[in-house]
């Protein structure tokens, strides 16, 4: 086995000379996957050596179509796409094009090819016929430009998403290429996998690297050099991001959503703040200063003070002294105490008490432990939790109310499924116990009755549609708590029109017919069909375009506001900020804090130690206080009130 | 989640078992089994026995680790010996009822079948603790090349193992997923043969669906790194025989001796 390591020699034969031609040059490119309906129709772009690039656009836009055409996964119908001076059309390039042009993909579960990371960091380059001595050398300098020095033999199902897509990145950087894409790599990610993936992939671009994003992430395109934004199938608008993403009008009609800065400095404009049109919340702040030169001049002194008190602040975080920490939760104790009279009078009124619950999915290894007189050492993981942490949850009270909208955050790993997974009694508690309806869920027959009334939509809920039809799909949950027919057909009926679907016209299709977002209302009415008093929602908007994520919120926060008593788990601090009247907050299986959304996420610095953020208009705020303005602590910062601050500075 | 999936799963470790190339472990794991299949006593089995439990201490496979692995296929081994309890007959009747008779040989002929694949599938699993999938598949593939100018895909072959392999721990993970989705719908409340079959395809429906969505990004994800199969791959870990591979070698021969000594002489 010589190898004949051809696809690589030809790529650097076919390199371009003339540096400033376009790397990426795609010409009134049309494609249809079924010879109907076109999924690209005449786009055109142009990419340069060197640019960050982010492409953008709804469900169903074209953008991962467009996408798969630029390393010649797929071939135009009509056009031509030249990478690297290149045309994918013809066959004889198709390995040094895929070569040149590295491919990131979505879901993190699929595209990994190999049991361990090293092998498959050196599957593309062992597919290239890369000398041994030679891939071991890349696959330990790939490893460490996405910073997972050290992973090599970590097996790749055991990572975290986060990890994993970083992964994927090193096995593409491992071909040499010259062009990185990624189509919609960070979707599936939490927060913190995500800035990640962000920080790995600004550093490659810092370094020369050609990087074409797809996303529609609104904060990661404000990063990028140019934004292009597809819409059925053509490009409807390029340009930097400062041009286009400002347009809160124009996006919208495109189904997407301007970032928070836009929004704000917008309307910041329209209040006769004459602020620059910015994308990102650090480039408003800088406006806003330079803007109140003379304010903050004034303010100056306050600020050398403030700044020098914040940087202690976030030492002492990131210590993690023992005092602090007694403090902090005592702290989030007393939050904890002061919120409970003020919503529930009665203790009665709780649903679902969780009374200090612990789990582990290990219980042998825990009696164990606990016999050898060890106390579990909760190992702290630099990138997520370890899946070989003994307790997914760690003594945990907390109670669900009734009537009330609920959140949980915390980054993935946190314990937030497994803490959900107790609510209908799925799973049971280790230590302590759950009374749900005031039953123990432990006893007989409880944990039946508890899941009748408990309804938990799980994440990509759509995963679980099996029915030939809709209606039979979303019969099932009220067939198994042996309703008659005719209750059955009318609940099926009554759930579907809750969830925006027409029953006349989707009941009788197959639900894999349908699109993402339709099965994925199809799968919510299933449970909404079992007429559950608590809804308990996981991640419900993830992977949805910034439209459909608008109108299930929506549809959510409707559903409560009908008397519904809602549970949701998110990664998105502006969601629960907005939509819940409580918020809990998860770390490393532990209940962090607890109280109303004001409470929680004024304190920013601690929800940054955990990998979590505050909201965005709370982070905003905090950079204006960071430069010397006082920004008054009235609950929790919010457009309006930011505005009228600023208004009133001037 | 299913943490108790671990059949075979790799070990990391640095031990002379887990050294051993590939191929050489592969091909003495099946003669492994045909020379524990010709242990025809209990004293014939003590070689094998001991053998089994040297091999793990060499390669520091931790007892719990080694057990735990086996768990999952406990029920062959039990099926396996009880169908043996019932057919084999002589010697003293124990037990008679109706058709059911249990005699001397068949409790006899029961536990030595039951010792018999205990350790066969020790061994077994030995191979798979100590080697990685991808070696494993690639070994399989080396080996099964000769064959490949009759028409045998020794390549397409391995190549399937590996990605089955590399994806069960996932599917594991899926199923169990998908099986609390469908309990906190109800499944499993009321249970008729009707209800049953429909629960059953409530969760092979959502996990076949979900092979083929895998196994279409999959393919796209692995042309995008420029898979061709064909000539001209390299390895980042090379399968090479080494002189250990030969004590590895001697070392199963001794023991094929040893049982065929014993079945002569015993």
């Amino acid at each position: 086995m010589t190898g004949k390591p051809l696809p690589e020699e030809s790529a650097e034969n076919s390199a371009p000379t003339y540096a400033e031609a376009p790397i990426i040059c795609v010409r009134d490119v049309s494609f249809t996957y079924d010879g109907e309906a076109f999924a690209l129709s005449g786009a055109s772009a142009q990419i340069e050596r060197g640019e960050f690039v982010c492409i953008l656009g709804g469900n169903g836009s074209g953008k991962s179509t467009l996408a798969k055409h630029l390393n010649a996964l797929l071939v135009p119908d009509k056009g031509q796409v030249e990478v690297c001076g290149m045309d994918t059309s013809e066959r004889e390039h198709t390995y040094a094009i895929r070569q040149s042009a590295g491919m990131v993909f979505q879901n993190p579960d699929d595209q990994l090819v190999a049991s361990l990371v090293e092998d498959d960091v050196a599957f593309g380059p062992e597919n290239l016929g890369v000398p041994t001595a030679e891939l071991r050398k890349r696959v330990t300098q790939r490893l460490e430009d996405v910073g997972l020095s050290g992973f090599e033999k970590h097996e790749t199902h055991a990572l975290s998403g986060g990890q994993k897509q970083r992964v994927a990145i090193a096995g593409a950087l491992a071909m040499n290429p010259e062009i990185l894409i990624l189509d919609e790599a960070s979707a599936m990610l939490d927060p913190r996998g995500r800035k990640g993936l962000m920080r790995v992939v600004r550093s490659l671009n810092d370094q020369g690297m050609t990087v074409v994003m797809i996303t529609h992430f609104m904060e990661e395109a404000a990063l990028a050099d140019r934004v292009i934004v597809l819409d059925e199938g053509q490009v409807a608008r390029v340009g930097t991001p400062q041009e286009v993403l400002v347009d809160v009008d124009a996006l919208s009609a495109l189904n997407l959503e301007v970032p928070f800065a836009a929004e704000l400095s917008q309307a910041l404009r329209r209040a006769d703040v004459p602020v620059a049109a910015a994308v990102t919340e650090e480039e408003l702040a800088k406006s806003v200063f330079s803007l109140l030169g003379s304010h903050v001049e004034k303010a100056c002194g306050d600020k050398g003070e403030n700044a020098e008190r914040r940087s202690a602040r976030d030492e002492v975080a990131s210590q993690g002294s023992p005092a602090e920490a007694a403090a902090v939760r005592e702290d989030s104790t007393s939050c904890t105490k002061t919120s409970a009279p003020s919503t529930a009078p009665a203790g009665g009124d709780a649903l679902i008490q969780l009374e200090g619950v612990s789990f582990t999915y290990d219980a042998a290894e825990a009696r164990r432990q606990r016999k050898a007189g060890k106390k579990p050492a909760p190992k702290q993981a630099k990138w997520g939790n370890s899946p070989e942490a003994l307790w997914a949850l760690d003594n945990v009270t907390l109670k669900v109310r009734k009537g009330e909208f609920l959140g949980i955050a915390g980054h993935t790993g946190s314990g937030k499924s497994t803490l959900i997974q107790h609510m209908n009694g799925i799973l049971h508690p280790t230590n302590g116990r759950v009374v749900a309806f005031g039953r123990d869920v432990a006893e007989k027959g409880a944990a039946n009755d508890v899941r009748g009334r408990v309804g938990v939509v799980f994440q990509y809920p759509e995963n679980q549609l099996f029915a030939a039809t809709v209606a039979e799909d979303v019969a099932f949950g009220p067939r198994n708590l042996g309703l008659s027919e005719e209750e059955v057909s009318a609940r099926v009926e009554r759930s579907l029109r809750t969830v925006g679907l027409d029953p006349e016209e989707v009941a009788a299709r197959s639900p894999f017919e349908l699109s993402g977002g339709q099965q994925r209302r199809v799968a919510f009415a299933g449970v909404l069909a079992m007429e559950p008093e608590v809804l308990v929602l996981d991640e419900p908007a993830a992977g949805l375009d910034p439209k459909a994520r608008k109108s299930f919120l929506d549809m959510v926060s409707h559903l409560h506001e009908e008397g519904l008593t809602v549970v949701m788990v998110s990664h998105n601090m502006d969601d629960l900020a907005n939509l819940c009247d409580r918020v809990a907050v998860m770390s490393e299986g532990k209940l962090l804090m607890e109280g109303t959304p004001a409470k929680v996420f004024s304190r920013a610095d601690e929800l940054t130690a955990v990998g979590l953020a505050t909201t965005s208009p709370e982070h905003f705020a905090n950079l204006l206080r960071e430069g010397g303005l006082a920004v008054p602590h009235e609950g929790l910062a919010t457009e309006e009130s930011i505005v009228s601050y600023l208004r009133g500075l001037l | 989640m299913m943490r108790g999936f671990s059949f075979g799963s790799y070990v990391p470790g640095t031990s002379p078992v887990h050294k051993l190339d590939a191929r050489a472990k592969l091909l003495l794991g099946c003669a492994f089994i045909v020379i524990t299949l010709n242990a025809h006593s209990f004293f014939a089995l003590i070689p094998v026995a001991l053998f089994v439990m040297g091999a793990y201490a060499l390669a520091r496979i931790p007892a719990r680790k080694a057990l735990r692995s086996l768990a999952p296929l406990m029920f062959i081994v039990v099926i396996a010996s009880i169908m043996n309890l019932f057919v084999v007959q002589g010697g003293p009747v124990y037990f008679e009822w109706a058709f059911i008779r249990i005699s001397e040989q068949g409790v006899l002929t029961c536990l030595l079948i039951a010792c018999r694949l205990v350790l066969m599938m020790a061994g077994m699993s030995l191979v798979t603790l100590t080697t990685m999938t991808l070696d494993l598949t690639e070994a399989f593939e080396r080996l099964l090349s000769p064959f490949a100018r009759f028409g045998v895909p020794a390549h397409e072959i391995g190549m399937i193992m590996g990605i089955a392999l590399r994806f069960m721990p996932q599917f594991a993970t899926e199923f169990s997923s998908i099986r609390e989705a469908q309990l906190a719908r109800g499944a499993g409340l009321k249970t008729s043969p009707v209800r049953g079959v429909q629960m059953l395809s409530s969760l092979m429906t959502p996990l076949f669906t979900s092979v083929f969505r895998h196994a279409e990004t999959l393919s796209a994800a692995m042309d995008a790194r420029c898979y061709h199969g064909k000539e001209g791959r390299t390895r980042l870990h090379p399968l090479s025989f080494a002189p250990r591979d030969g004590v590895a070698c001697a070392l199963v021969a001794v023991l094929l001796a040893c049982v065929i000594a014993v079945n002569i002489l015993l």
